[in-house]
């Protein structure tokens, strides 16, 4: 797939706005676009692991280059002047070198270029091939240059950049006017031009096997690929038999209890004073929980593999629940890892999973938590890997348990999009949903992701609060690494150590994300919000008595954002919460934080 | 690592010693290389602490937490390294989790590697299909990324990883985690000829070696051996006299 570089960029969000990008250029030569190394390395903290920093010069020394190269630091440089041979070979970094090219002269030397990649200046060139200038390609291809060293600039914007592409097959695209709006970068059009360069529709993107965008893969041992690998074989032929979604609807009509209601919340529209408010009921599923349908799904892909033992782990115990229930169901065996922390405060599911009849084993290793208990499992999967499945709980993990815990949550969004069309004639304006490791809010959000009215936001744990150490808000405070088998956003140290984290609902208390949701993040398309331990407790006790149900600890921080985002909002819009859960697990924390509620 | 292939040629086996990074504090570091090169072993594998190390068992994982407790980073233990003055007569191997060294920044690592005196890379959670990840950088800096082979890698893999192998290959005698065992399965012979047959650079067997008999049973079939819970721990216990049986039984010319 080609490259993309946006050059040329002097301002902190237009940094941003090119993170998924492939490289970002910085100019160092004389240009309105010329910035200092002092302020190329502050910028440069904000591009992502992974994304090239190029330096552009025009005849500078050797010594001022290698100097930019350490400060800022950059991983390229870019030549567009007369530099000798001898001193591109001497850069430390790899070197793209910038040709304008007219004749067959200057494709020559374009040839003889001793730098590890050359740019084609070529503006003005028509790729639709219609009036306007046409570069000749043809000047190129009879000097030989090979395209896997080739960056082509000059002229690309949004609108041209796929033609470009589709014509000359480069390594790399090169845009810096076209991304501008009155000679200044535009962050609009950065990502416009960096989704137009990497393929139009989303769908696609989504759907590059094991990433999204950036995020994702199959970062396990060794010891775990076959079973991955086979995972993925398993899965993809799956969801395409109408046999197996058969038996899989079967089971949430018959057993969950769907399709849930999508209820008009009239006490609570009232009290808000702003859009109609409706929940989606996963509250009602058979265990209370969201968890189930996903529970449902694994289990019956993993007897078509002919596994019969689950290893899960567990955070609030709801998935840890849904799992021993759907073993029980299915006659499997069942090993449950779960925090000691989350034992304590989770009791009355710790209880429940034992009647079930599965094993629970209590982690005390790190936080004891959901993020141990998860290591705890995989070491359990590694060790049994060849009769065993691990029934993961949330859209996290290595490829393909993102897309197909998504996938088994779908059936969330799908439903609510269809009831609110019956209910309303038309999309909801915004829809909410907590997430913890992202798996209710994954499956809510994707069937909408490609109505662009739709405003989706995410609501994670900011525990404490977000400028103390206790939350667990990965996405205000994360940064990008591998946990779990993913890349995605983590709360890590500044040396790459995983951090605790903290939420009162331990359902949240994750110091990761789903590798989908940070690409969702980075795009733009949901937003991301935090709520406090305290603000939960608060939209616990308001939920409870405005409508009836008791929500969990979890949906509750969806529950208080929403309240937020409410008074934005006008009387004739429409408001969705996703409650993912009930709140009978947290009666323990609810009996003692809110202790003499009168 | 050229070295490696030499000693394979010889007929001698090679025992590499695995040691966590700064367990009992990042000063012993030096104490237990010197230690271990004076003991007669072919390599060193210095582990760099991690929160979350899936690949491995209750010994390493623990002496993990102490270092990180004594505030171990992936750069503290690279600039120790690079600092040392003394001769470092074998070839210095990183094993590390990938993300300290995304965080570090994947060429920054290489390159400070590289000064430290690192020869080869072992990143346990980077399967084949990402190496590029680090590749890339490892390879203009002249390290190896050493892969690992499992008992469940397909054949086809196999084929591929062995193709690429550089320096040595990393073969796990366990399906499962680090950690000393009593017990080692039948079937690891066979896998460990079928990898040896294949490969084109030495085959080491690791994870759960920590007694004799696990040498004697494996021997004919592998070139070297890698220990790591059993060292780790006896340097935790100050026993590392006691792993001195362990070196010998492999380095010994072959016994009659
Ligand atoms: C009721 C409820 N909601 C939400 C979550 C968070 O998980 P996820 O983000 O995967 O939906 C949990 C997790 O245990 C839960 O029990």
């Amino acid at each position: 797939m080609t490259k993309v570089k946006i050059c040329g960029l002097m301002e902190v969000q237009h940094v941003k706005a090119a993170g998924q990008a492939d490289a970002i250029g910085f100019v160092f030569a004389p240009s309105k676009r010329r910035i200092s190394v002092e302020k190329a390395a502050e910028l440069a903290k904000h591009v992502p692991a992974g994304v090239d920093k190029i330096g552009v010069f025009v005849n500078a020394a050797l010594e001022e280059i290698e100097r930019t190269v350490r400060e800022v630091p950059l991983t390229m440089v870019q030549l567009h002047g007369d530099e000798p041979d001898e001193l591109v070979q001497a850069i430390s970094v790899p070197v793209v070198q910038a040709f304008s090219i007219r004749t067959t002269a200057d494709a020559e030397k374009l040839g003889r270029s001793v730098a590890d990649f050359v740019l084609v200046d070529a503006p003005g060139t028509d790729y639709r091939g219609g009036s306007g200038h046409v570069f000749d390609w043809t000047l190129l291809a009879g000097a030989g240059i090979d395209t896997s060293r080739l960056i082509v600039a000059g002229g690309l914007n949004p609108d041209n950049v796929a033609a470009a592409i589709g014509q000359t097959q480069p390594f790399m695209v090169d845009v810096s006017s076209g991304v501008e709006t009155e000679g200044v970068k535009d962050a609009v059009k950065i990502k416009h031009f960096i989704q137009k360069a990497k393929g139009d529709s989303m769908q696609e993107t989504i759907e590059k096997v094991g990433f999204f965008g950036k995020y994702g893969g199959q970062f396990v041992p060794e010891t775990l690929m076959k079973a991955v690998k086979e995972l993925e074989d398993s899965y993809t032929e799956a969801k395409d038999d109408p046999e197996f979604q058969k038996e899989y609807h079967h089971y949430l009509k018959e057993y969950v209890g769907r399709e849930q209601p999508l209820t008009y919340a009239k006490r609570l529209t009232e009290a808000w004073g702003g859009p109609k408010v409706y929940l989606k009921r996963e509250d009602l599923n058979h265990t209370g929980a969201h968890k189930i349908n996903n529970a449902i799904g694994q289990a019956l892909l993993a007897m078509r593999m002919g596994k019969r033992k689950i290893v899960a782990e567990t955070g609030a115990g709801q998935h840890g629940v849904a799992t021993a229930t759907v073993c029980a169901l299915f006659d499997l065996d069942c090993v449950i890892f779960m925090g000691e922390e989350d034992i304590k405060r989770q009791q009355l599911n710790v209880f429940r999973m034992k009647l079930l009849g599965a094993r629970v084993e209590s982690v005390t290793k790190g936080s004891a938590t959901l993020k141990d208990a998860v290591n705890e499992a995989l070491r359990y999967w590694v060790t049994n890997v060849e009769d065993t499945h691990y029934l993961i709980g949330s859209a996290l993990g290595p490829h393909p348990f993102p897309t197909m815990v998504r996938d088994f949550q779908s059936v969330i969004g799908e439903e609510t999009k269809r009831q609110i069309v019956e209910h309303e004639g038309r999309l909801p304006d915004t829809i909410l949903a907590c997430v913890g490791g992202g798996s209710n809010a994954i499956g809510m959000f994707y069937p909408f992701l490609k109505d662009e009215s739709v405003r989706l936001i995410g609501v994670e744990a900011a525990g404490e609060g977000t400028e103390t150490e206790k939350h667990a808000a990965t996405m205000t405070k994360g940064t990008e690494g591998v946990l779990h088998g993913a890349f995605m956003k983590l709360l890590q140290s500044d040396s790459g150590q995983v951090l605790e984290a903290h939420s009162v609902s331990a359902g949240l208390d994750y110091p990761g994300i789903g590798p989908e949701h940070a690409y969702l993040a980075d795009i733009g398309r949901v937003e991301y919000k935090a709520i406090t331990d305290a603000e939960a407790l608060e939209a616990v006790i308001s939920f409870s008595r405005l409508e009836g149900i008791i929500p969990a600890l979890e949906t509750a921080h969806a529950i208080s954002q929403a309240e937020k985002t409410a008074k934005e909002m006008n009387k004739d819009e429409i408001l969705v919460i996703c409650v993912s859960g009930r709140g009978d697990k947290d009666m323990a924390t609810y009996a003692e934080k809110l202790e003499g509620l009168a | 690592m050229n070295r490696l292939s030499v000693l394979k040629e010889n007929g001698e086996k090679a025992f590499v010693a695995y040691i966590m990074a700064g367990d009992g504090g990042l000063d012993r570091l030096k104490e237990q290389v010197q230690y271990l090169q004076e003991a007669g072993v072919t390599a060193i594998e210095v582990g760099i602490p991690f929160s979350d190390p899936v690949a491995d068992g209750p010994t390493i994982e623990a002496a993990g937490d102490r270092a990180l407790k004594e505030g171990v980073t992936l750069e503290k233990v690279l600039n120790e390294m690079a600092g040392w003055t003394f001769e470092v007569k074998v070839p210095l191997l990183i094993m590390t989790y990938l993300n300290p060294v995304i965080k570090f920044g994947v060429e920054r690592f290489a390159k400070q590697a590289k000064s430290a005196g690192v020869s080869a890379v072992i990143i346990p959670d980077l399967p084949y299909e990402h190496r590029q990840l680090a590749e890339t950088y490892l390879k203009k800096e002249d390290m190896a990324l050493v892969q690992l082979v499992t008992l469940t890698t397909t054949e086809k893999r196999l084929d591929a990883i062995l193709q690429e192998a550089e320096g040595f290959v990393y073969a796990v005698t366990v399906t499962g985690i680090t950690g000393a065992r009593d017990e080692m399965s039948n079937d690891v012979r066979t896998f460990m000829r079928r990898v040896r047959e294949k490969s084109p650079v030495p085959v080491y067997a690791g994870f759960g070696i920590s007694k004799t008999h696990h040498v004697d049973l494996l021997r004919d079939d592998v070139d070297g051996f890698i220990v790591g819970s059993a060292i780790v721990q006896a340097f935790y216990e100050d026993k590392i006299e006691d792993i001195k049986p362990l070196i010998e039984a492999v380095t010994a010319p072959n016994p009659v």
